[in-house]
Protein backbone atom coordinates (compact mmCIF):
# COMPACT_ATOMS: atom_id res chain seq x y z
CA UNK A 1 0.00 0.00 0.00
CA UNK A 2 1.30 3.66 -0.97
CA UNK A 3 1.84 6.06 2.13
CA UNK A 4 1.63 9.60 1.63
CA UNK A 5 2.48 11.61 4.21
CA UNK A 6 2.51 15.73 3.57
CA UNK A 7 5.74 16.16 4.15
CA UNK A 8 6.52 20.43 5.77
CA UNK A 9 9.72 20.58 3.51
CA UNK A 10 8.24 18.92 0.09
CA UNK A 11 4.93 18.92 0.15
CA UNK A 12 2.59 15.45 -0.46
CA UNK A 13 4.85 12.37 -0.76
CA UNK A 14 3.62 9.13 -2.23
CA UNK A 15 5.79 6.65 -1.03
CA UNK A 16 5.53 3.28 -2.55
CA UNK A 17 5.32 0.35 -0.19
CA UNK A 18 9.40 -0.93 -1.17
CA UNK A 19 10.59 2.86 -1.02
CA UNK A 20 9.79 2.97 2.85
CA UNK A 21 12.93 2.35 5.24
CA UNK A 22 12.25 0.71 8.48
CA UNK A 23 15.07 2.28 11.09
CA UNK A 24 14.07 -0.57 14.47
CA UNK A 25 16.33 1.65 16.82
CA UNK A 26 15.72 4.96 14.89
CA UNK A 27 17.66 7.35 14.53
CA UNK A 28 19.63 8.60 17.94
CA UNK A 29 17.75 11.31 19.28
CA UNK A 30 14.50 10.78 17.54
CA UNK A 31 11.45 8.91 17.68
CA UNK A 32 10.41 8.21 14.50
CA UNK A 33 11.41 4.17 13.27
CA UNK A 34 9.59 4.80 9.12
CA UNK A 35 11.87 7.09 6.53
CA UNK A 36 12.22 7.03 2.87
CA UNK A 37 15.05 9.06 0.61
CA UNK A 38 13.72 11.99 -1.03
CA UNK A 39 16.43 13.17 -3.86
CA UNK A 40 14.85 16.33 -5.24
CA UNK A 41 17.10 15.81 -8.45
CA UNK A 42 19.30 12.53 -9.61
CA UNK A 43 22.22 14.54 -10.13
CA UNK A 44 21.98 16.61 -6.69
CA UNK A 45 24.89 15.91 -3.86
CA UNK A 46 22.26 15.80 -1.22
CA UNK A 47 19.12 13.90 -0.51
CA UNK A 48 16.76 13.89 2.41
CA UNK A 49 15.84 11.38 5.02
CA UNK A 50 12.20 12.39 5.44
CA UNK A 51 10.36 10.39 8.48
CA UNK A 52 7.24 8.91 7.65
CA UNK A 53 5.74 9.10 11.20
CA UNK A 54 6.87 13.14 11.29
CA UNK A 55 5.89 15.15 8.25
CA UNK A 56 8.55 18.32 10.26
CA UNK A 57 11.65 15.20 10.21
CA UNK A 58 13.94 15.12 7.71
CA UNK A 59 17.77 15.05 7.86
CA UNK A 60 20.15 15.91 5.08
CA UNK A 61 22.42 13.29 3.67
CA UNK A 62 25.21 13.22 1.49
CA UNK A 63 27.30 9.83 -0.42
CA UNK A 64 30.57 10.73 2.07
CA UNK A 65 32.82 9.15 -0.98
CA UNK A 66 30.95 12.35 -2.86
CA UNK A 67 33.63 14.27 -0.90
CA UNK A 68 35.97 12.47 1.23
CA UNK A 69 37.90 10.51 -0.76
CA UNK A 70 39.96 8.56 2.01
CA UNK A 71 36.35 7.76 3.70
CA UNK A 72 36.09 4.29 5.50
CA UNK A 73 33.64 2.68 7.40
CA UNK A 74 34.80 0.39 10.37
CA UNK A 75 32.02 -0.96 12.25
CA UNK A 76 32.60 -2.76 15.96
CA UNK A 77 33.55 -6.43 16.12
CA UNK A 78 30.37 -8.18 14.97
CA UNK A 79 27.95 -5.05 14.54
CA UNK A 80 27.48 -5.85 10.80
CA UNK A 81 26.03 -9.53 12.23
CA UNK A 82 24.06 -7.70 15.00
CA UNK A 83 22.33 -5.30 12.90
CA UNK A 84 21.38 -8.19 10.17
CA UNK A 85 23.59 -6.21 7.61
CA UNK A 86 25.68 -7.91 5.14
CA UNK A 87 28.91 -8.33 5.96
CA UNK A 88 30.26 -6.40 2.97
CA UNK A 89 29.39 -2.57 3.40
CA UNK A 90 29.70 -2.68 -1.04
CA UNK A 91 26.26 -3.91 -0.26
CA UNK A 92 24.96 -1.32 1.68
CA UNK A 93 23.96 2.21 0.40
CA UNK A 94 25.96 4.54 3.32
CA UNK A 95 25.25 7.81 3.75
CA UNK A 96 26.01 10.15 5.83
CA UNK A 97 24.05 13.16 7.89
CA UNK A 98 24.94 17.24 6.76
CA UNK A 99 25.03 20.30 8.90
CA UNK A 100 24.18 22.86 6.66
CA UNK A 101 25.29 26.29 7.58
CA UNK A 102 24.83 30.01 5.80
CA UNK A 103 28.80 29.68 5.56
CA UNK A 104 29.64 27.21 2.83
CA UNK A 105 33.19 26.62 5.34
CA UNK A 106 30.84 25.51 8.31
CA UNK A 107 29.04 22.87 6.43
CA UNK A 108 30.11 19.61 7.73
CA UNK A 109 29.13 15.95 7.20
CA UNK A 110 28.93 13.41 10.22
CA UNK A 111 31.50 10.92 9.33
CA UNK A 112 30.99 9.30 12.87
CA UNK A 113 27.51 8.09 13.02
CA UNK A 114 26.90 6.99 9.42
CA UNK A 115 23.61 5.84 8.02
CA UNK A 116 23.77 2.32 6.68
CA UNK A 117 20.92 0.57 4.45
CA UNK A 118 20.22 -2.61 2.71
CA UNK A 119 17.05 -4.56 2.16
CA UNK A 120 14.73 -1.52 3.34
CA UNK A 121 15.86 -1.52 6.60
CA UNK A 122 18.66 1.36 7.94
CA UNK A 123 20.51 1.97 10.80
CA UNK A 124 22.62 4.80 12.41
CA UNK A 125 25.94 3.44 13.33
CA UNK A 126 28.67 4.68 15.25
CA UNK A 127 32.58 3.94 12.86
CA UNK A 128 35.44 3.20 14.75
CA UNK A 129 37.75 4.50 11.58
CA UNK A 130 40.63 6.37 13.26
CA UNK A 131 40.39 9.54 11.22
CA UNK A 132 36.05 9.67 11.27
CA UNK A 133 35.21 13.14 12.47
CA UNK A 134 32.11 14.34 13.42
CA UNK A 135 32.00 17.41 11.57
CA UNK A 136 34.00 17.23 8.82
CA UNK A 137 34.11 20.46 6.92
CA UNK A 138 32.15 19.53 3.08
CA UNK A 139 34.21 22.05 1.62
CA UNK A 140 37.98 21.29 2.97
CA UNK A 141 39.28 24.71 0.96
CA UNK A 142 36.62 27.19 2.32
CA UNK A 143 37.08 25.76 5.42
CA UNK A 144 41.11 26.07 5.09
CA UNK A 145 40.39 29.85 3.62
CA UNK A 146 38.12 30.26 5.84
CA UNK A 147 40.52 29.82 9.26
CA UNK A 148 43.39 31.64 7.21
CA UNK A 149 41.25 34.87 7.00
CA UNK B 1 19.50 7.76 40.19
CA UNK B 2 20.21 4.53 42.17
CA UNK B 3 23.22 3.65 43.36
CA UNK B 4 24.65 0.33 43.57
CA UNK B 5 28.71 -0.48 45.17
CA UNK B 6 30.17 -3.11 43.18
CA UNK B 7 33.39 -5.09 43.05
CA UNK B 8 35.29 -6.49 40.09
CA UNK B 9 33.62 -9.55 39.03
CA UNK B 10 29.98 -8.32 40.24
CA UNK B 11 27.29 -8.24 38.11
CA UNK B 12 23.97 -5.70 37.59
CA UNK B 13 21.64 -6.87 35.67
CA UNK B 14 18.86 -4.75 33.72
CA UNK B 15 15.24 -5.78 33.39
CA UNK B 16 15.20 -10.13 32.68
CA UNK B 17 17.96 -10.21 29.75
CA UNK B 18 20.81 -7.18 29.91
CA UNK B 19 23.62 -7.75 32.52
CA UNK B 20 26.55 -5.24 33.35
CA UNK B 21 29.74 -6.61 34.82
CA UNK B 22 32.09 -4.66 36.10
CA UNK B 23 35.56 -6.52 34.98
CA UNK B 24 38.23 -4.21 36.11
CA UNK B 25 39.15 -1.50 38.37
CA UNK B 26 42.31 0.02 37.91
CA UNK B 27 43.01 3.81 39.46
CA UNK B 28 40.70 5.96 37.74
CA UNK B 29 39.93 3.44 34.61
CA UNK B 30 36.75 1.14 35.16
CA UNK B 31 36.34 -1.90 32.48
CA UNK B 32 32.53 -2.53 31.55
CA UNK B 33 31.18 -5.40 30.20
CA UNK B 34 27.58 -5.20 28.76
CA UNK B 35 25.47 -8.25 27.83
CA UNK B 36 22.61 -7.34 26.09
CA UNK B 37 19.76 -8.80 23.46
CA UNK B 38 20.85 -7.80 19.99
CA UNK B 39 18.09 -5.42 19.35
CA UNK B 40 19.48 -2.87 22.42
CA UNK B 41 22.37 -0.80 20.75
CA UNK B 42 25.03 -0.02 23.27
CA UNK B 43 26.73 3.60 23.18
CA UNK B 44 29.41 5.15 24.96
CA UNK B 45 27.38 7.85 26.34
CA UNK B 46 29.94 10.88 25.11
CA UNK B 47 29.27 9.86 22.01
CA UNK B 48 25.77 9.02 21.79
CA UNK B 49 25.40 12.80 22.84
CA UNK B 50 27.24 14.12 19.90
CA UNK B 51 25.42 12.24 17.47
CA UNK B 52 22.17 13.42 18.89
CA UNK B 53 23.56 16.99 18.80
CA UNK B 54 24.39 16.47 15.20
CA UNK B 55 21.49 14.52 14.14
CA UNK B 56 19.28 17.80 15.47
CA UNK B 57 21.47 20.20 13.81
CA UNK B 58 20.98 18.64 10.61
CA UNK B 59 17.39 18.31 10.90
CA UNK B 60 17.19 21.34 11.50
CA UNK B 61 17.86 22.62 8.01
CA UNK B 62 15.29 23.65 5.55
CA UNK B 63 16.34 22.47 1.45
CA UNK B 64 17.39 26.29 0.56
CA UNK B 65 19.89 25.88 3.35
CA UNK B 66 22.39 23.24 1.40
CA UNK B 67 25.27 25.11 -0.75
CA UNK B 68 24.97 24.34 -4.23
CA UNK B 69 27.39 21.70 -5.32
CA UNK B 70 27.98 20.62 -9.41
CA UNK B 71 27.39 17.70 -10.71
CA UNK B 72 29.80 15.02 -10.53
CA UNK B 73 32.17 14.86 -13.77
Amino acid sequence: MTTTIDSTRFGRIEVAPGSAIEFPNGLIGFDSRTFTLVARDAEDAFLWLQSLDDPELALPLTDPRRFFEGFALALGEGEFERLGLPADDDACEVYVTVRASERIEDCTANLRAPIVIADGRGHQVINHAEDAELRAPLFREAAAAGQAA
Amino acid sequence: MLIITRRPGEKIVLGDDIVVTVMEISGQTARIGIAAPKAVPVYREEIWAAVKEENEAAASADPGALPPVPPQS
